[in-house]
């Protein structure tokens, strides 16, 4: 739990005899340091961070170590596309004649913006869907839990195919064409929407658990607001949970959008790894690097977002674990 | 309550959900754009009678809501309608490419279940040892592998490289293995098989370990050794059967996955399934088809779930019934 500091300037200013609150560096024993602290000494965990960090390095520098442009296709003019790697081009080239390692390293950015920003959607509605019906309980509790039982059961992958794709269609020819990465929006749109319900179940699992704790009621006592109480009190304290799920969430999030493109149905203006297998999966017998790599990338970064959320469930509920 | 009670408000809750994943379907098709029209849009050239021929013979000009009434009044009598692209009734395509889905799901399940059983077991009677290390840092890796990433390297190995399996397809349109059909379809089942049984060999192993180390330190595990019991006997129907339960709700959510990205497996082993048969669908915009493997495969994952939900009534008497 954390403790939030009751000591003010007036407190510092008395006596001094007795220790106060002040002086106890809450910093160093607030619940995130705490568990960044058994984070560290955790091997998994810190595996999971650093395949994550490689590739919020590669998507955020990328560009400066790619050794093409990632829409050089001169390779083809030299007959060597579908080239085995070689020191020229590390993984090969593919049968379009790019060099796959570039549009490896430029699908980082892509993989990311889909993972992160799909799970901010819905860790937003999760988060007030399941916190204000934790809270507030009742029948929008009741209504909301069966509706989350709804969206657990339905097969997502198969909706989310299906809108993609019809959405595809009816744009053409009216002013949303026109919007770079329409498609690429659209997908990050609909996994947000479609992945928010065990967010919510956790929200409010959490909630329920924190609205009966005494420094909730404390904050209320003094007079705190029910927006306060919620966004300042129970919020912070819910994180640990929340933050894992949204980890695994991310992972998750990646995998889908590259399945959805590894099905054709992604969007043909960006590069992601899905879209790359997509392309050179026909091309496997001959070509075997140029699906391989992008498989790997995808691999490693759904890999580090799993450990990446193992550890941060070791650090955080260390009781759930032995 | 009865558990005859039970079973009749789980399947008043198990058609609603298959309705509404129905209507859900339906209606957003139908907001994005008329079937027709999307239908058409890929296809110019056609005449405004022949539009208005086809709208009469799909029932396309009465109203929404008397639409989906029909739809769902012939479901209910078994016609889903006729496929637009394939000229032949759905029901036939749902059976028989749902027949061959069933075949790769169900067997990987039962495959995935006894090695998990097997090895998860093992993995909790020596816990920490270097089995049990070995096991969990396999099965961690084994749940971030992309499946699809698994599926292209076996076919990568086992069919370019070595030659040993088809690579695609259900079954030999010449030359089957040793003449036999059976043997055929089971020579075409393994790749398949195989990576679908891995994810949730990976998935099971790790969830039956930690409940088994949870359940191997009870009293009542101490007391049958303590009687005199063989140790495989404690382990295996003592420990096994309590630790089994979690996993059983697991099987509903795995199977669930499988047939949600079965369009994925099947894309990548050129499986004539459900999957296949609705990407299809989708690409073509073949809209009784979409309608009706929705509906199937919904079905399909609503009855495993209420089969768990039946199971763990029989193998827990504990549970209430509510």
């Amino acid at each position: 739990m954390e403790h939030r500091q009751i000591g003010t300037k007036a407190d510092e200013e008395g006596k001094g005899s007795f220790p106060t609150p002040t002086e106890i560096d809450s910093r160093k024993h607030g619940m995130w340091s705490l568990g960044w602290q058994r984070f560290k000494r955790n091997r998994t965990g810190m595996v999971g961070l650093a395949l994550v960090a490689v590739v919020v390095f590669f998507a955020l520098f990328g560009p400066f170590f790619a050794p093409y442009h990632p829409n050089d296709q001169s390779a083809m003019l030299e007959f060597r596309s579908k080239a085995p790697p070689s020191l020229k081009n590390l993984f090969g080239t593919d049968r379009m004649g790019f060099d796959v390692a570039t549009r490896v390293i430029y699908g980082a950015p892509t993989a990311l913006v889909v993972g992160v920003g799909s799970m901010a959607i819905a860790s937003i509605i999760g988060i007030i869907m399941g916190g204000f019906s934790g809270y507030i309980g009742g029948m929008a509790d009741e209504l909301l839990m069966r509706f989350t039982e709804f969206f657990l059961v339905i097969p997502i992958f198969i909706v989310i195919l299906i809108i993609v794709r019809i959405f595809g269609i009816v744009v053409v020819g009216t002013a949303l064409e026109n919007i770079p990465y329409l498609n690429l929006s659209t997908i990050i749109i609909i996994l947000g929407v479609f992945s928010w319900p065990p967010i919510a179940r956790m929200a409010r699992a959490e909630f329920l658990r924190l609205k009966e704790m005494e420094f909730v009621e404390a904050a209320r006592c003094i007079g705190v607001g029910r927006p306060g109480i919620i966004f300042r009190h129970i919020l912070p304290n819910a994180m640990p949970s929340l933050i894992v799920l949204i980890a695994l969430g991310i992972g998750g999030a990646i995998l889908m959008e590259a399945m959805i493109s590894f099905l054709g149905f992604g969007d043909p203006k960006a590069i992601s790894w899905g879209q790359l297998l997509y392309f050179n999966y026909e091309f496997l017998k001959i070509a075997p690097w140029a699906s391989i790599a992008p498989g790997l990338a995808i691999f490693i970064t759904v890999l580090g977002f799993n450990l990446l959320a193992d550890g941060l469930t070791d650090a955080f509920n260390p009781r759930l674990k032995e | 309550m009865g558990i005859l009670r039970f079973i009749i408000r789980r399947l008043i809750f198990m058609v609603a959900l298959v309705i509404g994943v129905s209507i859900l379907i339906f209606f957003m098709i139908n907001a994005i754009g008329n079937p027709i029209d999307i239908l058409l849009a890929e296809r110019p050239g056609v005449t405004p009678e022949v539009i208005e021929i086809v709208k009469k013979y799909y029932r396309l000009d009465r109203s929404l809501t008397e639409q989906y009434i029909s739809w769902l009044g012939n479901v209910a009598r078994l016609d889903f309608g006729t496929s637009i692209i394939f000229n032949q009734p759905v029901k036939d395509l749902l059976v028989t490419w749902g027949w061959e889905t069933m075949k790769l799901q169900v067997t990987a399940i039962l495959i995935s279940l006894g090695i998990a059983i097997f090895i998860g077991v093992t993995a909790a009677t020596r816990q920490y040892s270097k089995i049990d290390f070995g096991v969990m840092s396999a099965a961690l890796l084994g749940r971030s592998l992309p499946g699809f990433f698994l599926g292209i390297l076996l076919i990568l190995i086992f069919s370019y490289w070595l030659g040993i399996f088809p690579s695609y397809g259900a079954y030999s349109t010449r030359n089957m293995l040793l003449g036999s059909p059976l043997l055929d379809s089971l020579w075409h089942m393994v790749l398949p098989v195989s990576m679908l049984a891995y994810f949730n060999t990976a998935t099971l192993t790790l969830l039956i370990r930690s409940n088994m180390v949870d359940v191997l330190r009870q009293d009542f595990i101490m007391a049958a050794r303590a009687s005199g019991l063989k140790s495989r006997h404690v382990v295996y129907r003592h420990a096994l059967k309590n630790a089994f339960i979690p996993a059983l709700t697991y099987l509903a959510i795995l199977f669930g996955l499988m047939l949600g990205t079965a369009p994925v497996t099947e894309t990548i082993f050129t499986w004539p399934g459900l999957g296949y048969l609705y990407i299809t669908a989708i690409q073509q915009l073949d809209f009784p088809v979409i309608m009706g493997t929705n509906l199937v495969i919904t079905l399909m994952l609503v009855t495993a779930n209420l089969l768990t939900d039946i199971a763990y009534v029989f193998i827990d008497p504990r549970i209430r019934l509510e």
